[in-house]
């Protein structure tokens, strides 16, 4: 290649020799030990128990969207505490390293992060909990939902379901590995231009940050078109587009936006890629690059990016709220016009996020009204939940509690939001903790949705309800720790505190400082809540059956608990928007079918995980530039979509008799359970 | 999962191709990128005026393309394609067209050249 | 449809035979749906274009006037849309389950193609030559990558057809393989669109 990379390299290994394995670090050999033992203990019990082949033909060569996504959300939740660690490490570190005379330990001058360190700390976590976290857990719980909301069988395409999710995987499992072979980028979540480029990144830290996200943006993306064609094409007879539940409505527009915005974040890493590896001059300084170039592709996907995650959370809350108010949603109607208002105007403001880069009052001016717009909608939401909680019979169970704190830090959140949009203030506040502390409210609020969303959900998918009380103290204590670190986080913004400061040159900002690391020693706390409560809820496992909570109103709650992995016996008709609260009012939400008839099922395949893990050979070869094992895995990844594309299988069909069987013994149907072989159908049986 | 339909040939989009259209569009485009290379070569117009008749020729090109290549109309068996294509349509606009403006503004505020007129603070 | 129908006697709780929705629109959609993000992945390169399109970008050396040959792009126009044209009618043939009549319809296209494909590599490998590789400017960078993107996907195109060639003989009609015709019918019509954009804006409106 033209570019001249610093450091060895060798045309079997690439740019990988043994000084890239951090041994001399004893953070990350201690995080090895750990994450060591983890591994060997959790592989240990798995052949202790004789579970590998169970694993293979039950999970990993799954089609199940319910199996997809609950995969999906284990990936998430492992991400978010590594995460979550990450940003631990960024607190304690700004706690430490407090003005001149501060300690400094482990290598460090001050503190105990060296700032080469630091910088991959925050870059990981930015990078870690937005597209690894965040988009996996709301990924799997959309995957998980909205085929029952719907009264469908399964996901349009459930094949290309699970290639996205192992897409996902590959992309997560290069981030991890970053830690022990190699490093991170250390240009932040953003990668800004020329610091990611080559002459001032040399090692592989971008090219791992930059191939972990391209990856899994592809498996987003496929999951966008499967989610839209799920949408259009697959709902239950009767059930017209206005009596869709709000859910699957925020989840349509969610994934028109991604399926829109993705492909330009492709465009923008891959041209960053073609700059490091061909020496092309897109965003060099010189040679006629431009720099600005690569930050407004970054945000032309960057704020499309920020809806595809709140839309979700907004969906969840308008799920959860009319449960547990005992009424149907406020506004329905504007509440859809809302969503899609919101999903458009998104595509429109993408330049607030660098109002100082010159661009002028009059382009300033533009986006910053048109950002303000967005505000209208997302109130015009607020005050519909509003007037769905007023004189509704209210009970206030731990789902219901989180969407209740997320309405607050909506609140926070979009207030100063509305505060950044103005460019006189956006002048003063950039790039200080002022903005941290607005978007950690919005990811918070997308947090408590999911944590809402999940504990709402699980007994429908398990069979079991999470335990409330555990459920309980993890949520008082994760709020009480978001307001004590955000709230000070806010002041010092006021104060001057900058972003991504390895080291705190004013002494006057310890109080608070240190105000914020207690609250991240009560996320701690929060998070042995959140261990213990699935430790009791799986311990105890008291069965629930139907509608565990007496008020649910959507079709998913129709299905058996736990649903069976078919999820309808028989296809419903439906009636109403909200039909389970329509067939209760009416008496007939006990109603069972009579009679059952074939149905037809897709078969599992591995060809999802071994085109996922060649995604991952592929990924790692050019990031160390090891150019056979690129190749060669982008050719296996083509011969598989191809000899995939030759296969003959058809499904199989379940038997009346079978369904019959598993209707009356739903531990026979549910998500852990084993199925026997089934022959497959071939294209004569099929007819 | 559905049972499969009983014969594929008999699907509205594999009876929806027609030789007709195919070579109608086809012609039309051609003759318009013919023209589109007529007025490049033969005409001297202003770059304004040479923009807009150029795309224009090309938005007509592309609209031919989708009704008579694609086959796009508002039958039951193509609306999500002309639906969604329609809702896209814009996000390519703003796309582009929101970054061309930023850039020239920002060009102009700071990309100053030598014995080039003062920008003011009112531009 | 009324947001709740009344319970009375036509009321239905459950819908036995419900023959599903149809796969082969489900994945013609779908298909449709990937090639408008695939749209969305040329608009930023088209972004890219537009802004480095000045001679600030060219950094002394060549820029658009100097490099796009407006004939030459001509005649790729009519070898791309005339290989569309032949697809296109070979999936007329498909109507009347004609094998080779649809056979015939992929290879000329595949034909056509390789000549639009053998000018681009002419006109690419002339500038790499000369030493005006996307290494030399910013705005090679983005002419190259634009037209390059272009014809990447032509390649894949190409290869999807040959794949088809192997699979009407072998799997017949089935709806597996008529789904594929007909994506790949949407696909090549795409590329040719996206081939407009590039001739009119790159050869034309930013050759100016």
């Amino acid at each position: 290649m033209q570019v001249a990379i610093q450091g060895p390299w060798s045309p079997l290994f690439g740019r990988l020799t043994l000084d890239s394995i951090p041994y001399t670090n004893p953070i990350l050999v201690g995080t090895f030990a750990v994450v060591a033992v983890i591994g060997l203990a959790v592989v240990g019990a798995v052949l202790y128990y004789n579970k590998l082949g169970y694993l293979w033909r039950e999970w990993i060569t799954s089609v199940d969207h319910k199996k997809i996504g609950v995969m999906y959300i284990i990936i998430g939740l492992v991400m978010l505490l590594r995460g979550f660690a990450d940003g631990l490490m960024i607190r304690t570190q700004q706690a430490m390293a407090i003005g001149p005379n501060s300690p400094g330990v482990l290598g460090a001058q001050h503190g105990f992060l060296p700032p080469f360190h630091f910088d991959q700390v925050y870059s990981a976590h930015g990078t870690i909990m937005i597209l690894f976290a965040a988009t996996p857990i709301l990924t799997g719980l959309t995957n998980v939902v909205v085929p029952l909301q719907i009264g469908a069988r399964d996901m349009a395409f459930p094949y290309m379901n699970a290639l996205s999710l192992w897409l996902t995987t590959a992309g997560a499992i290069l981030v991890m590995l970053s830690l022990f072979v190699g490093d991170f980028s250390a240009a932040g979540w953003v990668g800004l231009v020329p610091l990611t480029e080559l002459p001032f990144s040399p090692g592989v830290g971008v090219d791992y940050w930059m191939w972990a996200i391209q990856i899994s943006s592809i498996g987003t993306t496929l999951n966008a078109i499967n989610m839209i064609v799920t949408i259009i094409k697959m709902r239950a007879p009767g059930m017209s587009w206005f009596r869709m539940p709000v859910f699957t409505w925020t989840t349509l527009s969610t994934n028109i936006i991604g399926l829109t915005a993705f492909p330009v974040l492709g465009v923008a890493l891959a041209l960053l890629g073609a700059d490091r590896y061909f020496g092309s001059h897109f965003f060099t300084a010189g040679n006629g690059g431009n720099l600005m170039l690569y930050t407004n592709l970054f945000w032309i996907w960057g704020h499309p990016e920020v809806y595809f995650l709140v839309l979700p959370a907004f969906g969840i809350f308008s799920e959860i709220i009319p449960t547990f108010s005992e009424k149907p949603l406020f506004g329905y109607t504007t509440m859809v016009a809302a969503t899609f208002a919101i999903a458009g105007i998104s595509w429109a403001v993408w330049l607030h996020h660098f109002f100082t880069m010159a661009a002028g009052p009059d382009v300033n001016g533009f986006f910053s009204v048109a950002t303000m717009l967005v505000g209208i909608p997302t109130g015009v939401k607020v005050f519909n939940w509003m007037f769905t909680l007023y004189r509704g019979r209210l009970t206030f169970t731990t789902p219901m509690l989180w969407c209740l704190a997320g309405l607050f830090l909506l609140l926070l959140g979009g207030l100063t939001g509305m505060m950044l949009a103005i460019p006189a203030v956006n002048y003063s506040v950039h790039d200080s903790v002022f903005v941290i502390a607005h978007f950690h409210c919005m990811v918070l609020l997308i947090g408590a949705a999911m944590f809402a969303a999940v504990a709402y959900w699980f007994p429908k998918v398990f069979g079991f309800k999470l335990d409330e009380r555990n459920g309980l103290m993890f949520f008082w204590t994760f709020v009480l720790a978001t307001g004590i670190v955000f709230i000070a986080m806010f002041a010092l913004g006021f104060e001057g505190q900058t972003r991504r400061l390895a080291y705190i040159f004013d002494p006057s900002w310890k109080a608070m400082l240190w105000t914020e690391e207690a609250g991240m020693m009560l996320y701690l706390v929060s998070i042995g809540y959140f261990v213990r409560m699935l430790y009791v809820s799986l311990r105890d496992r008291v069965p629930v059956a139907g509608d565990p909570w007496g008020s649910a109103r959507t079709l998913e709650w129709l299905t058996h608990t736990p649903v069976p992995f078919y999820n309808f016996a028989v296809t419903p008709q439906v009636n109403a928007r909200d039909e389970l609260a329509w067939r209760r009012d009416h008496g007939l939400d006990k109603v069972q079918p009579e009679a059952f008839e074939p149905i037809h099922m897709p078969s599992n395949t591995g060809i999802p995980f071994i085109i996922g893990m060649l995604a991952f050979t592929f990924g790692f070869g050019l990031i160390w530039r090891i150019w056979w094992l690129a190749g060669f895995s982008l050719l296996a990844i083509i011969l598989a979509v191809i000899i995939r594309s030759f296969d003959k299988n058809l499904g199989y069909e379940l038997q009346p008799e079978e369904i019959a069987d598993m209707e009356r013994n739903l531990s026979l149907a549910g998500i852990v359970a084993e199925q026997p072989a089934r022959t497959p159908l071939t294209e004569a049986e099929a007819h | 999962m559905s049972a499969p339909r009983s014969n594929p040939l008999d699907h509205p989009e594999v009876r929806q191709a027609s030789a007709w259209r195919y070579m109608a569009g086809f012609i039309s485009t051609i003759v318009l990128m013919q023209a589109a290379l007529y007025v490049t070569t033969h005409q001297q117009l202003p770059f304004a005026e040479y923009a807009f008749t150029i795309a224009g020729l090309a938005l007509a090109a592309l609209l031919s393309q989708a009704a008579l290549l694609f086959g796009l109309d508002i039958s039951r068996a193509q609306i999500w394609k002309s639906v969604s294509l329609v809702l896209t349509v814009p996000l390519f606009i703003l796309a582009v067209g929101l970054s061309v403006w930023m850039f020239q503004n920002l060009a102009a505020r700071t990309m100053i050249m030598p014995n080039m007129p003062q920008p003011t603070l009112l531009q | 449809m009324a947001i709740q129908a009344p319970p009375g006697a036509g009321t239905r709780l459950f819908h036995p035979h419900f023959e599903g929705h149809d796969q082969i629109s489900a994945r013609t959609l779908g298909f449709w749906l990937y090639m408008l993000s695939d749209a969305l992945i040329f608009t930023g390169l088209f972004v890219a274009y537009a802004v480095l399109n000045n001679p600030m970008a060219a950094a002394a050396g060549p820029i658009a006037p100097q490099i796009v040959n407006q004939v030459e792009g001509l005649w790729q126009t009519y070898a791309v849309l005339g290989s569309v044209a032949a697809y296109s009618l070979g999936t007329v043939a498909l109507k009347s389950g004609n094998k080779g009549g649809v056979m015939l319809g992929i290879v000329l296209s595949i034909l056509l193609a390789l000549v639009f494909l053998y000018f681009e590599a002419h006109d690419l490998l002339g500038l790499l030559a000369a030493g005006n590789g996307p290494s030399r400017s910013g705005y090679l960078s983005a002419f190259f990558v634009l037209v390059a993107t272009h014809g990447l996907h032509m390649v894949f195109g190409i290869l999807w057809m040959l794949v088809m060639l192997v699979q009407i003989p072998t799997l017949g009609f089935s709806a597996n393989v008529v789904a594929r015709l007909i994506n790949l019918r949407m696909f090549w019509q795409f590329q040719a669109t996206i081939w407009v954009l590039v001739y009119v804006y790159v050869y034309m409106i930013g050759a100016f």
